[in-house]
């Protein structure tokens, strides 16, 4: 009776975080689905390849990262944004609290490169390490590391963030420290 | 989780916005259609071990 845990049985608690890295990658919730999925049967089919003790949440998200740049990022260019998520203009500034609007900053996320969406949810969301995002992606740390620079920013571009943020940084941190989201 | 990286303010802030939104999808409820999945792969295994089974893979 050995107690190591059986990754089939862990799989489906990662599935919320996985269909929220593939809906960051597709941008349209039914492929975000349908890409969940088609991981999920690749997952189920290559478990005796899983190293016990080792991420699964890595190993997953690496199939399923996999799965959309040889099969989804093609497919996507027929279809034309059904979610409207690209489509939206950018328009206000961060609300005076220093949370963005959730909606300007998904449409200003959604303008980015699909390797800069990629490594914020990875780095940024997912708190991955630059090591393990690196071993992902099979690139290099330092081409992590720079991806991430200039992903966040370009999203402080899009969102018009700088200017912002001089002048009423500390009371805005204040406020995002004091008040946890939604 | 919390690890600092010499992160700037407008670093944090921007993470700190990618997490909500992030987590706003992991929070959702998960579809059906996952459940049923799981159950669908767990019968063909067992399908597979007990008699023989047809797997294309």
């Amino acid at each position: 009776m050995t107690e190591a845990p059986d990754p089939k049985k862990e799989l489906i608690e990662h599935l919320p975080a996985m269909r929220a890295f593939a809906m960051s990658l597709t941008r349209n919730s039914a492929a975000a689905d349908d890409l969940v999925q088609d991981a999920v049967v690749k997952a189920w089919s290559n478990f005796d390849k899983f190293e016990p003790g080792t991420n699964l949440r890595a190993w997953l998200f690496t199939i399923l990262r996999n799965t959309y740049y040889s099969l989804y990022r093609k497919r996507r260019r027929e279809v034309e944004d059904p979610d409207g998520t690209m489509a939206g203009k950018l328009s206000e500034k961060p609300a005076h609290d220093g949370h963005l609007a959730m909606n300007d900053f998904r449409e200003a996320f959604a303008q980015l490169s699909d390797e800069q969406r990629e490594v914020l949810i990875l780095v940024g969301a997912e708190g991955f390490s630059y090591e393990d995002a690196a071993e992902m992606c099979g690139c290099a740390v330092g081409t992590i590391k720079s991806r991430t620079n200039r992903a966040r920013k370009r999203l402080a571009e899009l969102m018009h963030l700088e200017d912002e943020l001089e002048m009423t940084d500390a009371s805005t941190m204040a406020v995002i420290n004091g008040k946890p989201a939604a | 989780m919390a690890k600092k990286r010499g992160h700037s303010k407008l670093d944090e802030q921007i993470d700190d916005n990618l997490r909500r939104v992030y987590s706003s999808t992991v929070n959702e409820p998960l579809p059906d259609r996952f459940a049923k999945l799981l159950d669908e792969l767990r019968e063909r295994e067992r399908g597979e071990t007990g008699t023989s089974g047809e797997e294309d893979e």
